[in-house]
């Protein structure tokens, strides 16, 4: 991929090249997610089979994959149901079952965050107390009820937060991290390509 | 506004701080969850209307899709789940009423495999019928493909070696959009609406590599890191959220669903500040009693 960057994808031999490995490894990448199906599906068999903790869980697993895939998979020429169109069962099961279901528990999350806030919120130093005033000040900025909060305070005030807090410290400590990120994973790669590092392959 | 939602919100308000007043007394959390259930259900309900500012970030992405000449192609991705849809469709719907309503032609993928196909196919066809908008011609699906990386590198070459056929199967070589649409020197502009980490690589892969303008609109908690982006000139524009949503609603004119949700918003967010503030009030107090103590 290195090597292929500094050619002409239509014009040289290498830029063909990395077009076909790139559909190679969406094609491989195909492969696995099959084989992941059918891991999930010989673990929670055998577990179903042997009766083991919690198995009408997995049962439930089991039942849920097949329920989903099969109408999914069979042909949509046979009926309007297969397929994954718009009024297929998958199309119907993922709408109104698993989108709501997913939707609620990460919905959940407002409910812990405000007794999280409650509990552990705390100004318990200096530099807790600094991170409490600017994650209060983002907070209110980001809803209008809060901007007019600020707005009765300063005319400015939501101006300032964008600019100097969000723009401002958010924008260079993201930036930071960014690059420290990117720099980590360059020297990742190469301590791989180099043979250094082998904890990948269990050694 | 009505003057009768004036005493109905003041109420609200009280009733949520005598839950919270109930929570520090009995130092039962469920009393915090009861008063945001009631800050979310309530405004849904009875919506107040609320003045919302449009953010710097969100005027630029917008004037971004404005400056493109009618009839661009652009690329518009559904990189969300399900449980983020609250956030992130409001964007996508938005989106999609400017590029329709510019005549533009929309090309749609995802690379989350659970439900960005579903979504896709739902929201745009939705939004293509109030437009008069025909598949093939004026839009089309490309679904999902696994590996984004190698996708995202891949349609650079040609985007049929990656997606021979579109969401529902039909080559791409059958749809008439598709003509000339060959790879990403065919696209315009590439509006992103996503809740996970592949907005990084659309900007170090296609943006840094093949210089397409790469706008966004991610949930609010992804949304600070990606002011470096836009400092650096990588992104162009910046939807944050729900209020991102909200933002781009109403610079389409056509206030929706995130319009409506930016009262609950208000509310929670208010509600957990004064929940933060009691609590610390409580623990500083408490503080200074035990060092008297002590003295």
């Amino acid at each position: 991929m290195i090597v292929a960057f500094f050619f002409n994808p239509e014009r040289s031999f290498v830029g063909g090249l990395e077009s076909e490995v790139l559909s190679w490894v969406t094609i491989v990448g195909g492969f696995t997610l099959l084989l992941g199906v059918v891991s999930l599906v010989r673990v929670n068999y055998s577990a179903v089979k042997r009766k083991s903790e919690d198995w009408i869980f997995k049962l439930a697993t089991l039942i849920s994959v097949f329920v989903m895939a099969i109408p999914a998979i069979l042909p949509k020429n046979v009926s309007s149901l297969f397929g994954r169109d718009v009024g297929s069962i998958y199309d119907w099961l993922f709408n109104y079952v698993d989108a709501p279901m997913m939707s609620t528990m990460f919905a959940m999350l407002a409910f812990y965050i405000a007794s999280a806030a409650f509990r552990a919120f705390r100004a318990r130093n200096a530099e807790a107390t600094l991170l409490l005033v600017t994650a209060t000040l983002v907070m209110l900025w980001r809803v209008p009820m809060g901007e007019i909060a600020l707005k009765s305070i300063h005319a400015n005030l939501p101006y300032l937060i964008n600019t100097y807090i969000m723009n401002g410290a958010n924008l260079a400590v993201q930036r930071g991290i960014i690059i420290g990120a990117a720099l980590g994973a360059a020297a990742m790669s190469l301590r791989i390509m180099l043979g250094i590092e082998r904890t990948y392959m269990g050694k | 506004m009505q003057i009768w939602l004036i005493p109905a919100y003041i109420l609200l308000i009280l009733t949520g701080v005598f839950l919270l007043y109930l929570a520090f007394k009995t130092e039962d959390r469920r009393y915090i969850y009861l008063a945001v259930a009631f800050y979310v259900i309530f405004p849904v309900l009875i919506t107040l209307k609320l003045p919302i500012d449009i953010s710097p970030e969100a005027r630029q992405l917008y004037d971004a899709v404005e400056s493109l000449p009618d009839s661009s192609t652009v690329l518009l991705t559904f990189d969300y789940y399900p449980s983020t849809v609250a956030e992130t469709e409001p964007m996508s719907r938005a989106a999609l009423r400017h590029l329709f309503g510019k005549d533009c032609r929309v090309l749609t993928l995802t690379t989350v495999p659970l439900g960005g196909p579903s979504i896709a196919e739902r929201v745009t066809r939705e939004i293509a019928k109030e437009f008069g908008k025909v598949y093939g011609v004026d839009y089309a699906n490309l679904g999902f493909k696994y590996n984004y990386v190698a996708v995202l590198k891949g349609m650079g070459n040609s985007i049929e070696a990656i997606y021979p056929a579109d969401n529902s199967g039909t080559p791409l070589s059958e749809i008439p959009m598709m003509a000339d649409i060959k790879n990403y020197n065919d696209i315009d502009f590439i509006f992103l609406v996503s809740d996970n980490g592949v907005v990084d690589y659309w900007i170090s892969i296609v943006n840094a590599q093949y210089g397409i303008r790469v706008g966004s609109g991610v949930t609010a908690v992804m949304a600070p890191k990606f002011y470096a982006y836009i400092g650096s000139g990588q992104m162009t524009g910046l939807l944050g959220g729900m209020k991102g949503a909200a933002e781009y609603e109403l610079l389409v004119h056509k206030p929706d669903t995130a319009v409506k949700g930016m009262t609950a918003q208000s509310l929670v967010h208010l509600f957990i500040i004064l929940s933060v503030i009691a609590g610390n009030i409580v623990f500083l107090s408490g503080k200074r009693r035990r060092k008297r103590g002590a003295a």
